[in-house]
């Protein structure tokens, strides 16, 4: 384009409509064109990356959806939302042949115009001519446009932090102040993105005054510059409160549930039976249903220790070992390998002892961040041969160790959380020179590329400090990763931990920790995870100490007061088996177990734990491939599917009608349909019928005359096994 | 720089009633005297009720991994050859409109399609971009939004034998979210191309008759009953049971899934492929009545080789049956099916990705992922046929005019429906949500 051309351009784009004058004339007071007139010295010009930035992003320009993009906007790319202010003021300066500002006609400037109205502009009108934000750009143009002193922000408060309040109506009115380096001490209040978790719970006005529409517990993360800071509104459930006092505690935990009951006014469901509770914690650390004989030793057992004793010798069972296996290799993504089986086997295996031995989690982290060797037996070696590349690497270590979803980082940083491009780019370059084959070895080749500055990534503690290029870096990541006082990976682990016992973890997903995320009981995720590293790492005794908590021994009773909540444990929350602990419970109902193929008769579904097994039932309860994420688990084809398969598939059927199973061999003892019942009862459900549902299922088994008695039975035993008691944990 | 169109003495009006008004006076779509006031007025309406929707029912076509606007339905024959590509657009009887030449078919019926060119999103990784074109909702840590199908399966009239959103012959991962699992599809499994297609377990298993499935449907009742006496929002039945327990006991239902009952005409037509007989088990769906079909085709993420994954489909193929050919025959066959039939004014055909593809060709001969613009494609509901919505710019990179949002063609997919968008929808803790928010219908379509 020659100079000529684009001077037109220019001057095109520069002529405002007569219409658009005529408007802003008669909106505007003559003093203001007077003052502004006035101001032409240097004095107090804005300091670009403090005060100009942040009205670009509380415009919402440099979003990730605007400017703010990775390719950006209309050929205008800013860094999202303000990272790095360098970049941006050039942009805005002098990238564009310097129209974006004009210094002939400063309200004429692009930056000014479009965002404003005057010129066609992509993304609306974002800016108001009449507003703040307006007069600051402008008066920043006219004093030339200067990058400033660059100055840091170094305290960023909000006012409230935490509000509190009886009364949904109550506007509240926010404020947010920053410190900066140079000592100033600014109100930042509307130049802060306030941004709800939930925007139906809350809302924020123009004006910065919050109100909230729900009772409960919400969060407001306050953005200015850098900071994200979590700002927490409570509204309690009812207006009465709730006398804790005699509630029984075994520790801290309870502490924290009934301290958040109290402040929530929620009342707490009575204490589950002794029956119930067994059910609910056998399931819980092993997988199974209890046996029907050790739920009578232990309805018979009148020590006071009985509890405890139940769930020390339910961590020490192998079955304990099994089902926690499967749930470490759910969350490491393990998963066969093409034409190579034994990857999977070894990892599994040695995953197994580690767990068996009750092995600290930071020992078992160290493993899998360090081993090298052949994968075909060096377990913990195929750690990062379960991802593709050192990026994959990252991202598995990001959501397994640092609960932390990297990925945003690859292409900009996060805008929620504090990692950078660098902590991305930096923690993928410390897995860079790794072999990836059968023999897992660190090599010499190998760098990864950061796209911010174009060169090969340092390899980094993501968000601590670069580690150099020379050697393997992984030692001290791990180093980092699993010492004492980082209690990161601590915080991580309890919570999955948390989610496995509760249905529900304290931060909510369990892969996504981070400021702007806060637990639902921040107090006693860090008294859990202090707890956790304080007893060796251990799975077994932070697992124990949360089962004999009174929290977790809470019943399902729905109370008045507690129907609508789902995350402050005022009761037991109902959950679905997981799809092998609910394959295994219809197999140890009927007596017959399911054939996997390559695995002895016998085999139970919570010891396959490579997902890549063929299984067609296990599938379509909703079993997890591991080929992508699957912290939640997931469910495949919905539920529909599922009841198809319980309705017309061989899951149940098959074993309904085995000559084997539980039912035909009670029918060829002689047993009666009132024995059959109790018997089936106690299996599934943990306890015996009520005498009237009893005499309810005498009633419906009895036999007509053109019967088939034993077909009868089967269809109460497939409505047993497809009944929610049964299904769920509760 | 070409939109540098001057306004502001109505800034009252949005700017997209303006550019609107503007593309038709110099772009001319043949849409007839639109005019300001006709705008106004269609705004009037849909702030109010509805107006008697047409559609009946949905067959969302879901090309998975997002299609190249580029080789389908917004060719660039003048951009740079790394930009244009291999292939070269075809005219089609509308004059103005010409498609990709990979599209024969499709050409030849574009008097009944709209094709949108401006749509733009900013997500461009699969998981996040499929959650905001099948909900119209950008995703939320809080809140799993409900995709369109299950949307119409909760407010639309009660399944009747047949579930009211199916999904052929798989689903892509967004389904009821917080209306609960029992508005998620249907999912039929299988490849309705082969002989022995079948659903999954609709048979009764061998031994287990009728009288035997009432019966266990009866002793289940008495467990629900027992779980309701504790817990006191238990619902009465579970309605996945109810539901199945009405497919397995309909014969009608299962007939419904029985491709082999069409003519062998009809089938030749659709193709030989899962696409096309998919189409086909869709068209059989709703014309018994089920409101919202999706048929799932892969592959189209084709960051390699597009002239043997768009074209060929296999290396030295003398016919091309890569994925848009497949598309272009089980497409058109679709559309003039349900003409025919008598149907497409009462059937809503939306044909899309979840985002385009980069303008510029990479280094392995494909194309990477483009949110910025990209192309839809609707049929049917009475949307008025041979017209084109927005365009995008030069290179096929960003819109030019007219830029429509997943929540606009959200909006408008509802309005279609009959689905009044601000309707509310009510999270399982009482919360109201509504189906559309922020969207603004594409006055074009509706």
């Amino acid at each position: 384009m020659n100079l000529a051309s684009w001077i037109g351009v220019v001057v095109l784009a520069a002529i405002p409509h007569p219409d658009a004058l005529a408007d802003r004339a008669a909106s505007r007071p003559v003093s203001v064109e007077g003052t502004r007139a006035g101001r032409t010295g240097p004095q107090q010009t804005a300091d670009f990356d403090t005060e100009i930035l942040p009205v670009l992003t509380r415009s919402g320009c440099n979003a990730g959806a605007c400017h703010g993009a990775a390719a950006g906007r209309g050929d205008f790319n800013l860094s999202l939302l303000g990272a790095d202010p360098a970049a941006d003021h050039e942009a805005i300066v002098h990238h564009f042949e310097g129209r974006r500002v004009d210094f002939a006609r400063p309200e004429r400037s692009l930056i000014l115009a479009k965002p404003s109205g005057d010129l066609d502009h992509g993304g609306d009108v974002v800016l108001d001519q009449d507003g703040p934000g307006f007069q600051r750009l402008l008066d920043w143009i006219r004093s030339g446009a200067p990058r400033g002193a660059s100055r840091k922000l170094v305290r960023f408060e909000i006012t409230p932090r935490r509000h509190r309040s009886d009364d949904l109506t109550e506007p509240v009115p926010l404020r947010a102040e920053a410190e900066f380096d140079d000592g100033v001490v600014a109100d930042v209040t509307r130049w802060t993105v306030w941004t709800p978790l939930d925007s139906a719970a809350v809302t924020i006005d123009e004006r910065s005054v919050a109100r909230v529409h729900r009772r409960g517990q919400h969060v407001v993360t306050a953005r200015f510059l850098d900071r994200v800071v979590p700002v927490e509104w409570i509204v309690p459930f009812s207006d009465s409160d709730f006398d804790f006092s005699l509630e029984p505690r075994a520790d801290f935990i309870d502490d924290a549930i009934l301290r958040t009951l109290t402040e929530l006014r929620l009342p707490a469901s009575p204490p589950a039976s002794d029956s119930v509770w067994l059910r609910r914690v056998t399931l819980d650390l092993t997988g199974r249903l209890p046996l029907a004989s050790v739920a009578d030793t232990f309805a018979s057992d009148g020590s006071t220790d009985k509890r405890a004793s139940m769930v020390e010798s339910l961590v020490s069972s192998p079955a304990f070992v099994d089902y926690w296996t499967l749930q470490m290799a759910r969350w490491l993504r393990l998963h066969s390998l093409t034409n190579e089986p034994e990857a999977a086997v070894v990892y599994g295996r040695w995953l197994r002892s580690q767990i068996a031995l009750d092995v600290g989690l930071d020992r078992v982290a160290e493993q899998l961040l360090t081993a090298t060797g052949d994968s075909h037996v060096v377990g913990p070696a195929n750690f990062g041969r379960m991802v593709a590349d050192s990026r994959g690497h990252a991202e598995l270590v990001g959501r397994f160790f640092l609960g932390a979803r990297l990925g945003c980082a690859n292409c900009h940083n996060h805008p929620l959380d504090r990692w950078t491009q660098d902590d991305y780019h930096g923690l993928a370059a410390v897995f860079a020179k790794l072999e990836r084959g059968r023999i897992v070895e660190y090599g010499t080749r190998g760098a990864v590329t950061n796209p911010r500055t174009g060169e090969p990534a340092v390899a980094r503690i993501p968000g601590v400090r670069d580690l150099g290029d020379d050697g393997d870096a992984r030692a001290e990541l791990s180093k980092w990763l699993t010492a004492s006082e980082n209690r990161l990976f601590a915080r991580v682990t309890v919570n999955r931990l948390w989610r496995a016992m509760f249905g529900r973890g304290l931060v909510e997903p369990t892969d996504d920790l981070r400021e702007t995320n806060p637990a639902t009981h921040p107090e006693l995720l860090e008294q859990l995870a202090d707890d956790f590293v304080q007893n060796g790492y251990s799975l077994r005794h932070t697992l124990a100490r949360i089962a004999l908590s009174h929290t977790y021994a809470r019943s399902g009773t729905v109370l008045e007061g507690n129907a609508g909540d789902d995350r402050f444990y005022s009761r037991a929350f109902r959950r679905p088996l997981p799809p092998e602990v609910l394959a295994d419970a219809i197999s140890d109902v009927t007596g017959v177990p399911d054939l996997y193929p390559g695995h002895p008769r016998g085999t139970r579904s919570v010891s396959i734990i490579d997902p890549l097994t063929p299984s067609r039932s296990l599938d379509l309860l909703g079993r997890c491939s591991r080929v992508a994420v699957c912290d939640e688990g997931a469910a495949n084809g919905g539920a529909l599917p599922a009841q198809l398969h319980l309705l017309n598939g061989d899951l149940i059927n098959r074993k309904l009608g085995d000559e084997s199973s539980q039912l035909s061999r009670l029918i060829a003892a002689g047993k009666t349909d009132a024995e059959i019942v109790e018997h089936h009862y106690r299996q599934a459900l943990g306890h015996s019928p009520t005498s009237s549902q009893l005499q309810r299922w005498l009633g419906l088994l009895a036999p007509s005359e053109s019967d088939d008695r034993r077909q009868r039975l089967e269809d109460f035993v497939w409505s047993l096994l497809n009944s929610r008691p049964f299904k769920e944990n509760h | 720089m070409s939109a540098l169109s001057l306004r502001s003495d109505v800034r009252r009006l949005s700017r997209r009633d303006c550019v609107k008004v503007g593309s038709l006076a110099t772009v001319g779509y043949g849409l007839g005297g639109l005019s300001l006031i006709d705008a106004w007025r269609g705004r009037a309406a849909a702030a109010g009720t509805l107006a008697a929707a047409k559609a009946k029912a949905c067959i969302l076509l879901w090309l998975d991994g997002g299609p190249s606007h580029l080789e389908t339905f917004d060719p660039k024959p003048e951009a740079p050859a790394e930009v244009r590509g291999p292939f070269r657009p075809m005219r089609t009887p509308i004059s103005g409109i010409e498609i990709s030449e990979l599209l024969p078919r499709t050409a030849s019926i574009v008097d009944k399609l709209a094709i949108v060119r401006s749509m733009t999103s900013p997500l461009g990784e699969h998981g996040l971009a499929n959650h905001y074109l099948m909900t119209g909702y950008q995703s939320s840590p809080v809140l799993q939004y409900p995709s369109y199908g299950s949307v119409v399966s909760h407010l639309g009239p009660p399944a009747t034998q047949l579930p009211s959103h199916i999904a052929i012959p798989e689903s892509r991962a967004f389904g009821a979210g917080f209306l609960g699992s029992e508005h998620d599809p249907f999912v039929t499994g299988g490849d309705p191309s082969k002989a022995d297609f079948q659903v999954r377990d609709l048979d009764f298993f061998p031994g287990v008759d009728e009288s035997r499935i009432r019966r266990r449907r009866e002793y289940l009742a008495e467990f629900d009953a027992m779980q309701s006496a504790i817990e006191a929002r238990a619902p009465a039945a579970d309605p996945a049971f109810e539901q199945a327990f009405r497919m397995v006991t309909s014969a009608q239902a299962k007939a419904a899934f029985d491709l082999s009952a069409e003519p062998a005409s009809i089938r030749a037509r659709y193709g030989p492929k899962m696409f096309g007989q998919s189409c086909l088990l869709a068209r059989r769906l709703v014309e018994r009545g089920v409101p919202f079909v999706s048929v799932l085709n892969v592959g189209w993420d084709t960051h390699t080789g597009l002239v043997l994954q768009l074209r060929d489909g296999f290396a030295g193929a003398k016919v091309g049956v890569g994925l848009v050919p497949t598309f272009d025959q089980g497409f058109s066959a679709l559309i003039e099916d349900l003409d025919q039939r008598g149907m497409l004014e009462e059937t809503l055909v939306v044909a899309m990705g979840e985002f385009g593809r980069t303008p510029k060709i990479n280094t392995g001969g494909g194309r990477d992922h483009w949110p910025r613009v990209f192309s839809v494609v609707m049929a049917g509901a009475g949307i008025p046929g041979g017209q084109v919505i927005g365009a995008s710019d030069r290179v096929g990179e960003s819109p030019r005019d007219r830029p429509v949002t997943p929540s606009d063609l959200a909006r408008t997919i509802y309005t279609l429906l009959g689905i009044h968008p601000d309707r509310e929808l009510l999270t399982s803790d009482g919360r109201p949500v509504s189906v559309n928010q922020g969207g603004k219908v594409i006055r074009e379509l509706v």
